[in-house]
């Protein structure tokens, strides 16, 4: 048997960006061989290097709609919104890290070698077209992941969450792989377009594909944390090194939600009436689940892991309605959801360095007048997290319930209202917490240029995308329209 | 006033936003340690912002302009949703912008220097003037909602980190009272854009659009449980917003502790301004984009602003915390505002107008007594308080002049409002004029007793309770003037406003 090559479809163009990543991560593996321990800031130097290089080769891939490799990827204005936003996530990562990592005595080449392999697979769950590429992504970026949260190898909470995540996360990817069989038999495809061409109205009673897109779906809840499928989130966001968790709360939440718009707003647009009603559920779900339990969280990193379950729901609401509108503001939610939530963590992260005990709340108590540059920014992220405007969170509120008025979908749209009233308190205590009169004296390191940048660049991009979100919301509104 | 012609390429309200800023980023940038510059800084900002404001003022031309609308500024914001940023001033707002500057110059001016983390205080005080200017010049409801809603951080911090007494609680429950009104009122905006869309193919937050065509339609309730209006229901989700901030009964628990615990400069723009703002929220939204609504729905509302007088008049009485004492009288004037609102006819809501300029000054006049007694005598129990005028004959006399008019006497500023609005509610509900006479009776009770008390009888041996000082009397006089000259020239206020109230939507019906 002949294979025609030329069939097949191969574009490395197409998928410049993660090669350009993974060929980065190649790079950081031998340079660890050579590096001097002391030296292993350069690491994160070449890997901010490599990950400009997959920025600036993501910016081509704008407007285009490039279908390669057999449509299993595709190049096209979604992947480049995703592949920015992700890459830009990874390389503040890779700049607050060397600190953090130092304090820990975790300065390890492999470090940056995973955060890589997570950030191509991310990419490439942003860019799949089929079932084989949206779970090589998906598998790509969790195995790194779990790696990653058990990085901390001599503190046992870190082992705990790694392992959790792992056994969780693999059960996940079982219900993920058996959906996709029963999509592929009923269906006879892997690929979405042919997934998309064969799902007509009358699909909508075949019932081994609505089997098979339930459970994928339940693969998909899971990597963004929504409810019923979240229990694994507090425990892995407290546990992992708190580093590891500002990453992969932000990037994998804006992966997997690529997946999730790619799969149900453009491949399974006709039987819309069949998938809304349990990813309304959902939906609603995370929103209670998230701010309910977040209000009696006295560990911040288990709060945030709470409100990021909460803030799941609030990006599944946009992908209610179906329509590009709707997808227009689950993006401008992702992208905003980025900036204040890494913020965040990344507040967490730059008081972490001196020992993990740091994310209980207790400890935060007259930051403003111990740290007032930290406590100032945080202050502005827990505002955005909240929707308080002028912050860039407010926007993205408005923008997903104004999709939900449009479409004319009360009851999800009053949970939510309902919902980030209650989530008020739990943002508002932080600062509470922090404006109260300190107890005593507590030593810290100090916060590092490159962490302060990152902080500060957080903090401006979360006051002006909420003085000016008419840019972002133009590129999201491009990125959405989506169709086969 | 059409007293000259402001230059028209001049992005005057624009200014009046930006200059509040202008001066934070200053204070910002201040060292915590130059407390004197920092409060001149302060200073200087706000005697800018309210020269700018009455050089607007001054510049205004009665029943000129699309809607009556003056200095109208709009640019693009959010293009694809069309949201803009449209700034633009009428008779609604006129007043209320000039009250704003006025009260936060005094609340800086009365400041103490020795406040700790004064750069803060200030620099809040500051972004919460921007906020609230923004919410009286604001035309787009977006635009309307994020100043709404950014004025609430200031607040909160002003009395959550400044205040008195259970001040994280009392900051905590007005901020959890105010958001739910909020969220009730951004969704509404949202559907009365959505519902504007759907009649007019436009989307547009502009209220200069959206006045144009009032929502109309009913909504069928499932299972046949009967029907709403859909005009009743967006009314009603404005309202809850507007009725939270006035307050209006009974929504307004969360007021005592919120003025009690605030120090003295935040209750002065609190009590002063931003009540008025819930009140100003009815008449430019629920009163023109909804003026069916406002007919059906004004009755009950109405009962409930009269509710309002009568029982803030009588928690008034029963006070002897002075804070609380004037904190409950707020609340039974705010009632005569609403209650001339809610009236719907020509005089109530010029009355209302008035009084809310009125009741400003009033209650920023009678705080900053209750502040001066309490600086001065250590004290602000009432039954602790008597014979300040023994050793303090300017203050009393002054303190006098504030009592006369907060009871409404002729020839002061309160009697104009109330008996505007009070000529407004008889002419729609009797009843309620009824009353709200009673409540102007109440007031005579609880203002005389509270300066009676305090004043007069033979004082404490040794009597120490300082004379007020030349500064004390600067901060009181432009107070004490506008009761003069609102009391003197009644006509005044009705006649600047007269042309836009009557081009109001639910007048006009």
């Amino acid at each position: 048997m002949t294979i025609d090559l030329n069939g097949l479809g191969i574009d490395y163009g197409a998928i410049l960006p993660e090669l350009i990543v993974v060929g980065t991560a190649i790079v950081v593996l031998f340079l660890d061989l050579v590096v001097p321990p002391d030296r292993r800031g350069w690491l994160a130097a070449v890997t901010v290097v490599g990950l400009l290089g997959a920025l600036a080769a993501s910016f081509p891939l704008w407007g285009q709609n490039r279908a390669a490799f057999g449509d299993t990827v595709v190049a096209d204005s979604l992947a480049a919104f995703f592949n920015v936003l992700l890459i830009v996530i990874s390389i503040f990562t890779a700049l607050i890290s060397p600190r953090f990592l130092r304090a820990l005595e975790l300065d390890f080449g492999e470090y940056y070698i995973l955060l890589l392999g997570a950030t191509a697979g991310m990419m490439l769950l942003a860019a799949a077209t089929s079932l084989m590429t949206i779970f090589l992504g998906i598998e790509l970026l969790s195995i790194s992941l779990y790696v990653l949260s058990g990085f901390a190898r001599t503190a046992l909470r870190s082992q705990e969450a790694a392992l959790k995540y792992l056994l969780l996360g693999g059960f996940a990817t079982g219900f993920l792989l058996y959906g996709m069989a029963l999509i592929y038999g009923a269906t006879g495809s892997t690929t979405l377009r042919a997934i998309a061409a064969y799902t007509t109205a009358a699909a909508a009673s075949n019932v081994l594909l609505l089997v098979g897109i339930a459970l994928l779906s339940v693969g998909l809840a899971f990597k963004v944390s929504a409810a019923p499928f979240h229990m694994w989130t507090p425990d892995v966001y407290e546990g992992a090194p708190t580093v590891v968790t500002t990453f992969m709360s932000v990037a994998t939440k804006a992966a997997a939600f690529a997946a999730i718009g790619r799969i149900f707003i453009a491949t399974f647009p006709s039987i819309s009436s069949r998938w809304y009603f349990p990813l309304a559920l959902i939906a609603i779900f995370s929103l209670f689940i998230g701010n309910l339990v977040a209000i009696t969280q006295d560990n911040l990193k288990r709060m945030l892991a709470y409100s990021g379950i909460a803030h799941a729901g609030y990006i599944l609401l946009g992908v209610l309605p179906g329509t590009t509108q709707g997808f227009t503001a689950t993006l401008f939610y992702i992208a905003a959801y980025a900036v204040m939530n890494f913020g965040a963590f990344a507040v967490v992260t730059a008081i972490g360095a001196g020992g993990e005990q740091t994310a209980e709340l207790s400890y935060w108590r007259g930051l403003f007048y111990r740290r007032p540059f930290l406590a100032t920014v945080m202050t502005i992220f827990m505002l955005s997290l909240a929707g308080i405007p002028p912050t860039v969170g407010f926007f993205a509120k408005l923008f997903v319930f104004q999709a939900l008025v449009t479409a004319q979908i009360w009851a999800p749209l009053v949970v939510a209202v309902i919902m980030t009233i209650v989530s008020f308190y739990y943002y508002l205590r932080v600062i509470v917490v922090m404006l109260a009169q300190p107890d005593g004296a507590v030593t810290e390191s100090r916060v590092g240029f490159s962490t302060s940048s990152v902080l500060g660049a957080a903090a401006v991009a979360t006051v002006f995308l909420g003085l000016f979100p008419a840019v972002v919301l133009d590129w999201a509104s491009h990125a959405a329209s989506l169709h086969f | 006033m059409s007293w000259y012609t402001l230059p028209a390429n001049v992005p005057w309200l624009t200014l009046v936003l930006l200059l509040p800023l202008i001066g934070a980023l200053l204070v910002a940038l201040t060292p915590s340690v130059a407390v004197r510059v920092i409060k001149q800084l302060g200073i200087l900002t706000s005697v800018i912002t309210l020269a700018l404001v009455v050089a607007i003022i001054g510049g205004f031309q009665q029943g000129v302009g699309n809607l009556h609308l003056q200095f109208e500024e709009g640019l693009q914001w959010i293009p694809s949703l069309g949201i803009s940023y449209h700034l633009g001033i009428d008779g609604l707002s006129l007043f209320l912008l000039g009250l704003n500057a006025l009260l936060f110059l005094i609340a800086i001016v009365v400041t103490d220097s020795l406040t700790p983390r004064l750069k803060e205080f200030i620099l809040l005080l500051l972004i919460l003037e921007a906020a609230t200017a923004g919410i009286l010049l604001a035309l787009d409801l977006v635009l309307f909602y994020v100043f709404w809603e950014a004025m609430l951080v200031p607040l909160y911090f002003l009395i959550g980190v400044w205040g008195e007494g259970r001040r994280v609680y009392a900051a905590f429950k007005f901020l959890i009272y105010t958001v739910i009104g909020s969220f009730a009122m951004l969704v509404a905006i949202l559907a009365v854009a959505g519902i504007n869309f759907s009649q007019t193919g436009q989307l547009s937050f502009d209220w200069t659009v959206l006045v144009q065509h009032p929502a109309a339609g009913v909504w069928h309730l499932p299972a046949g449980l009967g029907s709403i209006g859909i005009p009743q229901l967006l009314f009603f989700g404005f309202a809850l917003a507007f009725a939270i901030k006035m307050p209006i009964f009974p929504l307004h628990t969360w007021l005592p502790p919120a003025y009690t615990a605030s120090p003295i400069p935040v209750v002065i723009v609190f009590a002063g301004l931003v009540s008025k703002l819930g009140a100003y929220g009815f008449l430019r939204f629920n009163l023109s984009l909804f003026p069916d609504a406002a007919h059906s729905l004004g009755g009950p509302l109405a009962v409930l602003a009269t509710i309002g007088i009568l029982y803030g008049a009588f928690m008034a009485l029963v006070q002897t915390d002075l804070k609380r004492l004037v904190a409950y009288a707020s609340m039974s004037h705010l009632g005569f505002i609403g209650l001339g609102i809610f009236a719907g006819n020509l005089l109530g809501i010029e009355g209302a107008l008035v009084q809310m300029i009125n009741h400003g000054v009033i209650i920023a006049a009678l705080f900053l007594v209750v502040g001066m007694i309490e600086r001065r005598a250590g004290t602000r129990d009432r039954g602790e308080l008597r014979g300040l005028a023994a050793t303090a004959p300017l203050f009393a006399a002054l303190f006098l002049v504030v009592s006369l008019a907060a009871l409404g006497l002729p020839g002061l500023n309160g009697f104009v409002g109330e008996f505007l609005i009070m000529l407004g509610a008889w002419s729609s509900f009797v009843p309620l004029a009824v009353g709200a006479g009673i409540g102007v009776i109440l007031a005579a009770w609880y203002v005389l007793r509270f300066y009676q008390g305090s004043t007069q009888e033979a004082p404490p041996q040794p009597a120490r309770f300082p004379e007020l000082r030349l500064a004390d009397v600067g901060v009181l006089a432009p107070l004490l003037g506008l009761m003069l000259v609102i009391g003197i020239s009644p006509a005044f206020f009705p006649a600047a406003v007269d042309a836009t109230v009557k081009a109001l939507p639910v007048i006009v019906r």
